[in-house]
């Protein structure tokens, strides 16, 4: 009789287990992300130039687009064709500079530089495979005719975009 | 020693420097207000160096539309979410094509060229 009492118990206990309630927890994530990888900074090879070019003295500015759904979005890099800081400049700046791209994950975006669309500043990269694109930018700015740049802090902006298709 | 080497990895890794917008379709549904519609953001930073991200509305051609946040510019800190939401007008809502957060940089002392992220949703 007590031997019953006890399986019956049991049963019941498991049953009761078997009925627990089982949480199923998701998290939405950004399914385009911008990694800033490397700070930028300009080199000064000669009075009147800045360059991020390492043979300037430069660091070129590197950023990561991170695409986790292809042909879901489109990167457009666009490099700086004006000082957001600077010292008062009496003369022209004239700017250059490129964007490329300088890593991948898959194999399948060697493409991106042949494929981009190049306009004004900007270059657009149809981001068609999922994963990790680096992107390098070149920026120089040659300031004036035979003038040399002002003395003080000097600051101009990469544009990094990521556009839902 | 694979989990040494990864351990050392996460070590020396320098903190990720990051720009994430979530939905990236968002969908517009009726606000409280007739005549408004509605919907939310959210955005997470993991950019040391941002700490204000500036809202935008754009229609097919990159022209602004009128919106309504809490704040146009958000203060959000290092390594925390902000959600937010959007209003627009039904009147608008047919040509709001995209939803954007553009990170706003600080000046610094150096001779820098640094990146300002934007990410830029599409409604659905």
């Amino acid at each position: 009789m007590l031997k019953n009492i006890i399986v019956s118990a049991f049963v019941l206990l498991a049953a009761t287990a078997a009925h627990a309630d089982v949480d199923i927890v998701g998290t939405v994530s950004s399914k385009c992300v911008i990694q800033n990888d490397t700070a930028g900074v300009y080199g000064n090879p000669t009075s009147d130039k800045l360059s991020t070019l390492p043979a300037d003295g430069g660091v070129k500015p590197i950023v990561r687009f991170d695409v986790s759904v292809a042909n879901a979005y489109k990167a457009k890099i666009t490099y700086p064709t004006s000082f957001s800081v600077s010292p008062s400049l009496t003369d022209a700046v004239v700017w250059s500079g490129s964007v490329a791209v300088s890593k991948v994950s898959i194999a399948a975006m060697s493409d991106y530089d042949t494929n981009k669309v190049t306009y004004d500043a900007t270059s657009e990269y149809a981001l068609h495979t999922a994963g990790s694109t680096w992107f390098e930018t070149t920026s120089a700015a040659l300031y004036g005719y035979s003038k040399s740049l002002p003395g003080g802090t000097y600051r101009a902006v990469v544009v990094a975009e990521c556009i839902a298709n | 020693m694979r989990l040494l080497f990864v351990t050392l990895m996460l070590l020396v890794a320098p903190p990720a420097q990051a720009h994430e917008m979530t939905p990236s379709n968002p969908e517009l549904m009726p606000a409280f207000v007739a005549g408004l519609l509605k919907t939310e953001m959210s955005i997470f930073n993991k950019r040391a160096d941002v700490e204000y991200y500036e809202i935008g509305v754009f229609d097919k051609d990159w022209k602004a539309i009128p919106f309504v946040t809490s704040y146009r510019v958000l203060k959000i800190e290092y390594l925390t979410h902000a959600k937010f939401d959007v209003y627009i007008r039904e009147q608008d809502a047919k040509r709001a094509v995209y939803l954007c957060s553009l990170s706003k940089l600080r000046p610094s002392t150096q001779r820098t060229a640094n990146v300002s992220s934007k990410i830029c949703s599409r409604f659905k």
